[in-house]
């Protein structure tokens, strides 16, 4: 049976691979948060994965209200992206484990989890700018799984944390003696395209840090079961959380959590963070 | 509904620089190819993102049709926080 090895969740913002913009925050702040990301390749080096399951979210560029599943799985051989080219980032071509990504989807469907799946679905910059800190060859191959958490109506953060929670089920019946990670990119607070944006709220994005590390996710499922509260509090982009939940559940009880970098970096727009668990 | 269409726009401009070029160099013939009202046509011609807003267009959207379209985050804050008049 394949095993998990590690945990990882962290921020996605563009900006940490873009220039000048990365040059914006402070040279202290961007040197903790690379360095943050740097220890997340350390571990994901030393535990060996086979394969990455990455929870990221879409930005409309892979769903759209024609068509908008909550979970979505990549399923086909490869994936290629970021398929935004005003990110202008070279383009990289991924291996799927479609065999993967198709049990998690047919143990989900038989079971109450009602993925969705793409032979074709493109990366965008929520895989490819931490892939390209925490495995910058490229040479392990992922499971992506969009979450729909920009366009209402979203899944709840209840629903996320279940989905997680299936997935680390379904990875440990996966019949293959093989390693798996498990990756979380978004948030933290973030305000993307309201007036607001600029704004970071680095309390909210403490607290749920500290949540997570004292294993309190249940309390943040709680507390923001209204899609609408979390927004006020944590931005749009704050409901990218919904990752980093989704982690937190697909983690066995031996790993345990611990924040790796946070800054609150509003040149970014982002309270940004890294965390794992190890 | 026609928000559909402007949401629509904002996201295939999202996705190709080409329809991003094009909306700038021959506008009419871009926003002929979606059903907008004539206020939303005229929002999107004048990137008048604050309206777009107060519309009801998503801001994710806003944000990354304006990156696509060149423009930089601080220009971006500053429109979005314009005064509306009217």
């Amino acid at each position: 049976m394949a095993e998990i090895v590690a945990g990882i969740a962290t921020s996605h913002v563009p900006f940490l691979a873009m220039h000048p913009q990365f040059e914006l925050a402070e040279e202290g702040q961007r040197t903790r948060v690379v360095a943050g990301l740097g220890e997340a390749r350390k571990i994901i080096e030393q535990t060996r994965p086979d394969a990455i399951v990455i929870f990221s979210t879409d930005h409309f560029d892979r769903c759209f209200y024609d068509n908008l599943p909550p979970f979505l799985v990549g399923v086909g051989e490869e994936a290629e992206g970021p398929i935004n080219e005003w990110l202008r980032m070279p383009k990289v071509k991924l291996k799927i484990v479609s065999e993967l990504g198709r049990f998690i989807v047919s143990e989900g469907l038989e079971n109450g989890v009602d993925f969705a799946s793409s032979q074709e679905l493109p990366l965008d910059h929520a895989e490819v700018v931490p892939l390209s800190f925490i495995t910058p060859t490229w040479n392990i191959p992922i499971v992506p799984i969009v979450v729909n958490a920009f366009a209402p109506p979203m899944p709840s953060l209840k629903r996320c944390w279940q989905v997680g929670a299936f997935v680390r089920k379904t990875i440990t019946r996966w019949p293959q003696q093989k390693r798996i990670a498990v990756i979380g990119t978004g948030g933290i607070s973030h305000w993307v395209g309201p007036p607001e944006t600029g704004k970071v709220n680095a309390e909210f994005d403490r607290w749920f840090l500290q949540c997570l590390v004292d294993g309190k996710s249940a309390e943040v499922i709680e507390k923001y079961r209204n899609a609408e509260e979390l927004e006020k509090i944590a931005g749009n982009g704050g409901q990218e959380i919904r990752d980093w939940l989704a982690v937190a559940a697909a983690m066995p009880s031996r790993l345990k959590p611990r924040v790796l970098a946070y800054e609150p970096i509003p040149q970014w727009a982002t309270g940004t963070g890294v965390m794992a668990w190890v | 509904m026609s928000l559909y269409q402007v949401n629509k726009l904002l996201r295939d401009i999202n996705c190709s620089m080409e329809l991003a070029h094009r909306c700038q160099s021959e506008p009419e013939a871009v926003l002929q190819q979606y059903d907008l009202t004539a206020e939303e046509r005229e929002a999107i011609k004048g990137w008048q993102v604050r309206r777009l807003y107060d519309m009801g267009a998503n801001p994710l959207l806003l944000l990354v049709y304006s990156m696509a379209a060149g423009k930089d985050m601080r220009t971006y804050v500053a429109a979005m926080n314009e005064k509306v008049s009217g």
